[in-house]
């Protein structure tokens, strides 16, 4: 079910009305409603593929409660890897055999062997990158003992598939979330109208922003070589905008979904276009992606400590295994790689924690941020194209220089049209968002009357007909 | 309460004035000439029309009425909207004896293949006639359909917004244009024609033509023609001009002109199914003569 349907906009009045007005005075009933409800929701996609949340949410439930038990900490370490083993083992099989076999016949055939191989048809289950990890999440954190199992097995169930993050995330940690499932449910109406608020922010930026980007996108990075080296090079800029449209509007749908029924989710993004450098980008970019592999990757791997060289090898293998985390093609290990090699020197001359303290930006540091910006755009680049090669031909043919021509943006009505609602769209975007910056907030924060008049640019700049599906569903 | 409160308020005055900019917009729609449903009510004064030609696409951009007026010294129109289907040029129909106009011949000139077709379906440009959504007429059109879209356009008819919203690049932007320049019209002239620009491709005979049976099937068919008949319409189905295909048409109680194979070369040929400015000359003369060797 998708945030932008018809489907998820009767859906959530009917569940909301439910779980407070029918359910409210029971913890459990209204926890087990929250686990019928999401797979319900998980089900309007494909309810094949309820199995393997159920079989996870067993899996780890039960790990996790023989692990506490246990005080040998060889038995403890088996379990564990039970959890890893099978969490990455449907991750590996679901989202990763056919890339594997494939970059196997290729590997061979590089130096002259041709191999027979069968790939499998399988169908990617929406989510599973999201969930697996949540649910590792919580197996990791009570073998390091920083948690205990829950006994509750429904609290857990609705933890591993809350419905708002199930299929995109934030992949929420359980010792932020679970312990909510836990609590007596107060409904708190400031809390909510500021979820009702984010809901309207998260859909201008996916449905007006994100999708009006896609127009242009799509005919740029699938039109050969028939675009000028600017339209080109605006194409990756609007690639940029639509997928931070597109993610964090559904990050945001999902945070303000969980305040209505009264939970708090992890912020995602934080403004990552007014970072100052790529190691802020990463600080404020995919927060609950890159903070779950700073944890539960980079600082078991020894992170900044150690020598240079175990340090330099530590962000590679965080950037690299979080590209790759993205999707079974080499562009995105590309993609991860490039970002490995844009905060390597941050990290070397030690001024990668610069921007930690202070998120006000002054107009001195526009051109930090410009260039940032540009140095992701290149970058994402990579995230777009089908293939590597695709991606160096694109970024040759910006470099080619071979005219200044934006007629793509202009040669009929319909395209001037498309351009003026993604220049008002993205100026709306960032001016809220530089309001916030300058406010220290962590996410734009709408008034009764600013949310009318969102929900009206909405209504009137949306794109309703044939609307893309979230890009991260694929992921 | 303080949650349904705030949260009624925004949506309460979020769908007021979401309503009422849509009923502004389908309203500057209707006093402008910027589609074929109010090009026919705000630009044609006149009541009573020798032909009108119903289409898709290829009745838009083949028969062109100044030519068929300069020789037969008529008065007709080009009521035809590309993207359309019959049940369209059906609508289209009714929505020109809606108001209060007649006309002696009726032009029907969709695609060909829509002839054919059995069940049909909501066509990409019928948006068109929503600011004429409180007609019967139009209302019951829309309702036939199964889908979102033509349910979107049916409660249009108490909800605008949804239509409006919906459609809003084609429905809302062109109002606000509308609203400014009341007389401009999206790619027709004033008597309603199109064309294609000259074709680029070479001289080249077309030899191979792959023959078509055509059994008019579509229950739009007989529909427009009983409308006709009720009305005193003549009703004459024309074939536009094909790149390679040969229509075969069995007989009907109507007239048909069958211009599938009328232009040999390539060079008048836009695409498979569209002339350009030749080719639409040399049909609309074609079709000129054949209706005077016709009334003789």
């Amino acid at each position: 079910m998708l945030f932008n349907s018809l489907d998820f906009a009767i859906f959530l009045p009917l569940v909301f009305a439910l779980y407070w007005f029918v359910l409210k005075p029971s913890l459990n009933r209204q926890n087990l409603f929250v686990v019928l409800a999401s797979y319900v929701f998980y089900a309007w996609w494909d309810y094949r593929f309820l199995a393997l949340i159920v079989l996870s949410t067993l899996v780890d439930f039960v790990v996790a409660k023989l692990m506490h038990r246990e005080t040998t900490q060889t038995r403890r370490k088996i379990l564990l890897l039970v959890s890893l083993c099978f969490n990455l083992g449907l991750l590996v099989f679901f989202k990763y055999y056919n890339f594997f076999i494939s970059s196997w016949v290729d590997a061979w055939q590089l130096i002259g062997v041709s191999m027979q191989t069968t790939t499998l048809q399988i169908i990617l289950p929406v989510g599973i990158s999201f969930y697996t990890f949540q649910t590792l999440s919580y197996t990791i954190d009570v073998y390091r003992k920083n948690i205990e199992p829950t006994s509750n097995f429904i609290q857990f169930a609705a933890f591993v598939s809350f419905f708002p993050q199930l299929v995109a995330g934030p992949i929420e940690r359980a010792s932020q979330l679970l312990p909510q499932f836990s609590q007596k449910r107060v409904f708190n109406s400031e809390f909510a109208i500021s979820g009702f608020y984010l809901i309207i922010w998260g859909l201008f930026k996916k449905v007006v922003v994100a999708d009006n980007c896609a127009f242009f996108v799509n005919q740029i990075f699938d039109g050969g070589g028939a675009y000028t080296s600017l339209e080109l090079f605006l194409g990756a800029v609007l690639f940029g905008f639509q997928i931070y449209g597109d993610f964090s509007g559904y990050s945001d749908i999902a945070i303000g979904v969980a305040r209505l029924f009264g939970f708090s989710l992890m912020t995602n993004f934080s403004f990552p276009y007014f970072s100052r450098d790529i190691a802020e980008f990463w600080r404020r970019w995919h927060i609950s992606l890159s903070t779950w592999f700073r944890d539960y990757l980079y600082i078991p791997l020894g992170g900044s400590r150690g020598n240079t060289w175990q340090g330099i090898r530590n962000v590679f293998i965080v950037f690299l295994v979080s590209g790759f985390w993205h999707g079974a093609n080499w562009t995105f290990v590309i993609w991860g790689g490039i970002h490995a090699l844009l905060f390597l020197p941050l990290l070397l001359i030690k001024v990668h924690r610069k921007y930690l303290e202070t998120t006000r930006i002054s107009l001195g540091q526009l051109p930090f941020i410009l260039f940032t910006f540009v140095l992701v755009t290149f970058a994402w680049i990579f995230f777009r194209a089908d293939n590597a090669s695709m991606a160096m031909q694109y970024i040759q043919d910006i470099f080619s220089f071979n005219s200044g021509s934006v007629a793509t943006f202009y040669k009929t009505p319909k395209m001037l049209l498309f351009s003026a609602i993604i220049v008002i769209s993205i100026s709306i975007l960032l001016l809220f968002e530089f309001l916030a910056v300058q406010k220290n907030k962590k996410e734009v924060v709408l008034t009764t009357y600013t949310a009318v008049c969102i929900a009206m640019l909405i209504c009137f700049m949306g794109v309703f007909k044939n609307p893309s599906e979230f890009i991260y569903f694929q992921f | 309460m303080l949650f349904l409160k705030r949260i009624g308020f925004v949506v309460l005055v979020f769908i007021g004035m979401s309503m009422l900019v849509s009923w502004g917009s389908l309203w500057a729609l209707r006093q402008s000439s910027f589609y074929k449903p109010s090009f026919l009510v705000n630009s044609l004064s006149e009541k009573s029309f020798d032909y009108i030609v119903l289409g898709a696409s290829t009745g838009l951009t083949t028969l062109n009425t100044k030519v068929i007026d300069s020789m037969l010294h008529t008065n007709g129109v080009n009521l035809s909207m590309d993207d359309t289907a019959l049940s369209s040029q059906y609508l289209m129909l009714q929505h020109f004896l809606a108001q209060g106009k007649t006309t002696k011949v009726c032009v029907l000139a969709p695609s060909v293949k829509d002839y054919d077709v059995r069940t049909n379906e909501l066509s990409g440009n019928d948006y068109r006639f929503l600011p004429y959504v409180n007609t019967t007429y139009v209302y019951d059109y829309y309702k036939q359909f199964k889908g979102v879209d033509a349910k979107v356009l049916a409660y249009s008819k108490w909800f605008p917004m949804l239509g409006v919203s919906y459609y809003n690049v084609e429905l809302f932007y062109p109002s606000l244009v509308a609203l400014m320049q009341p007389e401009k019209r999206n790619r027709f002239d004033a008597t309603g024609n199109y064309v294609y620009p000259e074709s680029k491709k070479a001289s080249k005979m077309i030899n191979d033509l792959k023959s078509v049976t055509l059994d008019f099937k579509n229950p739009y068919v007989n529909k427009i023609k009983a409308l006709c008949k009720a009305n005193d319409i003549e009703l004459i189905c024309y074939i536009s001009p094909m790149e390679g295909k040969k229509v075969m048409v069995s007989s009907k109680d109507f007239l048909v002109i069958n211009h599938s194979d009328l232009l040999k070369d390539s060079k008048y040929f836009f695409d498979a199914i569209h002339v350009d400015s030749k080719g639409r000359q040399v049909a609309s003369e074609q079709f000129t003569n054949d209706i005077k060797a016709l009334r003789k």
